[in-house]
């Protein structure tokens, strides 16, 4: 499977290559491969890219941390009776459906143009899809399980970490994979509308500084660190705790 | 055996996509003219609501797209959807650094622009600090341009301001500084300049002529090689138009100022006073590209200034050093 994937990559960069090369294109709209390799080596060289990236995982980290925390309390808030059930439900109904980037002005207005907007923003797009995975994960956990985790003397907090959490990790996996998709375009498109965060600006900002100072081959540069990260982040990180866990267990397929 | 087919037909629908893409018809029945929002381009409401374009380029159709930000009009240009387009002197000469093939085609207009501040005891930029946010359109704007010019010279170092500041497009700067919040000055132009010079608490600590250290005009008006090129007519007649439509705002000012009222949704009174306003004027003749210029390559904006002037305008332009 993997080999496939790097084959399909490689035909990819052929055929962009043959596209820049064609003398029907400009550089300015469809830079060459080397064009744009010359941009990422640059920028990085400069430092200016790589604290930019760094700035930029570090706030999605704590976007995600905080919204982790959220989505956990709230999965277990659920979890204590219909009245809460339906209030979180209502929750996830009213807000799950509002893009990031159209809260942006209200945002803007209650917290500022500083980094809190950005990590509330990023918070935002991680919680309601995390939530709705950890609580489809709860309901999803065979009742024989937690009868079994009762019978042998697990309540609350204990009943959920043993018996809940592992049953419902799967779903947890899956639902960080969203986050972390989703967390990385909010703080990309945040970025792009309203500028840099604190002075410095991650990525996105990177990306809009390229195009008003239009150096295309920067701007691909940036986007091909995007995907090189994602693609990090999807076939290292997420694949080794897949590995380690519910594949081993046995819940998912190898 | 399947992927390999599958791959053909999907190399064949990109080929496909490509080739057709690529190849536009040469149309000259068509101009397209992109302008930026602000008083500063009344003018061209006065072009587009006498047709002035349409009564010198019989049978073309006009155009007209109101665009949010110069790269916008520059990414449009260079996609060939836009012949003409008007914008400050710097976001050109950052486009003719990377090679787009436009020069300029004439002045539009000159206006006051100034860093207006809402913070009591900030008499010069010497007296901003490290908590100071300073909103204006985007790095490489005129005004972000102007502030750097200003900071090289009363602060010694051209960057010095840079990590204040927050890109935010002209009304929604405005809004933020009257906020006093986290924004607490603007760099921006009319009419959004003199509505909050209106505010008793704010301040103008900085004009774009004490920036640039002489006079400049503002927008100009450039277009494409290949417009200039293929359609001179078109060229010629827009030339014409944009000379009856200045002439016409000081001529007929009454019914100009009724028709710009009209457009930027002000009162006939608001529109007056700004016509009326010091450093507001209208007219073809191009100033400060060269300060522009020399400025920017010295910073590292641009990689390379022109040698003569032949090389970033038409040779009808009316130029003065």
């Amino acid at each position: 499977m993997k080999n496939k994937k790097l084959i399909w990559i490689l035909l990819l960069l052929a055929l962009w290559q043959a596209v820049a090369l064609s003398g029907r294109v400009s550089p300015l709209t469809f830079p060459s491969l080397g064009m744009i390799l010359k941009a990422l080596v640059s920028s990085i060289m400069a430092g200016e890219l790589l604290s930019q990236t760094v700035f930029s995982l570090v706030i999605i980290l704590e976007g995600l941390l905080i919204g982790t925390l959220l989505a956990l309390v709230l999965a277990i808030v659920s979890r204590t009776g219909d009245t809460m059930n339906s209030f979180v439900d209502t929750l996830i109904t009213l807000a799950h459906p509002l893009p990031g980037i159209a809260l942006l002005p209200i945002i803007i207005l209650w917290l500022g143009t500083g980094r809190s907007a950005i990590v509330f923003i990023i918070v935002h797009s991680v919680l309601w899809p995390l939530l709705l995975n950890i609580i489809a994960g709860f309901k999803a956990t065979p009742k024989l399980y937690s009868d079994v985790g009762r019978n042998i003397g697990l309540r609350g907090i204990k009943l959920f970490y043993d018996i809940y959490m592992p049953s419902s990790l799967p779903y947890l996996i899956s639902g960080f994979k969203i986050a972390w998709a989703r967390s990385w375009r909010a703080l990309i498109s945040a970025e792009m509308v309203f500028g840099a965060v604190g002075g410095k600006g991650g990525l996105g900002w990177y990306i809009f500084k390229q195009r008003v100072f239009m150096d295309t081959a920067g701007m691909f540069a940036a986007l091909l660190l995007i995907m090189l990260i994602g693609i990090l982040i999807e076939e290292v990180f997420f694949n080794k705790i897949e590995k380690q866990t519910i594949r081993r267990w046995g819940m998912a397929e190898k | 055996m399947k992927i390999s087919k599958r791959f053909l037909a999907g190399l064949l629908v990109l080929i496909m996509i490509l080739s057709t893409g690529c190849a536009k018809p040469a149309e000259t029945k068509e101009i397209t003219i992109a302008e930026q929002f602000g008083l500063a381009y009344a003018p061209l409401q006065i072009m587009k609501e006498l047709k002035l374009l349409e009564k010198n380029q019989p049978g073309v159709t006009i155009n007209w797209k109101q665009m949010g930000n110069t790269a916008a009009i520059r990414e449009a240009m260079i996609a060939k959807e836009v012949d003409i387009g008007f914008m400050a002197i710097p976001p050109f000469l950052i486009g003719w650094d990377k090679g787009m093939e436009w020069k300029i085609a004439g002045g539009l207009s000159t206006s006051p622009v100034g860093l207006v501040t809402n913070r009591s005891g900030v008499a010069s930029i010497k007296d901003l600090n490290e908590n100071d946010r300073i909103a204006l359109p985007q790095p490489g704007s005129v005004q972000h341009i102007l502030l750097s010019m200003a900071s090289e010279r009363e602060l010694g170092d051209s960057k010095k301001l840079d990590n204040m500041l927050v890109t935010m497009a002209h009304p929604d700067g405005m809004n933020a500084l009257q906020a006093k919040k986290d924004i607490t000055a603007h760099f921006t132009a009319p009419p959004y300049l003199s509505q909050e010079l209106k505010d008793q608490g704010n301040r103008m600590i900085l004009s774009g002529e004490q920036a640039m250290g002489g006079e400049f005009t503002f927008i100009v008006g450039v277009t494409s090689q290949s417009f200039y090129q293929d359609n001179p007519q078109g060229y010629k007649s827009f030339l014409k138009a944009l000379d009856e439509a200045i002439a016409y705002i000081y001529n007929n000012k009454t019914e100009a100022v009724k028709i710009l009222s009209k457009a930027y949704e002000m009162s006939e009174q608001e529109i007056e006073e700004y016509l009326d306003t010091e450093g507001v004027s209208y007219g073809t003749e191009v100033k400060g590209v060269k300060s522009f210029a020399d400025f920017m390559q010295r910073n590292g904006y641009i990689s390379k200034t022109p040698k003569d002037r032949k090389e970033i305008m038409w040779d009808e332009v009316n130029y003065e050093e």
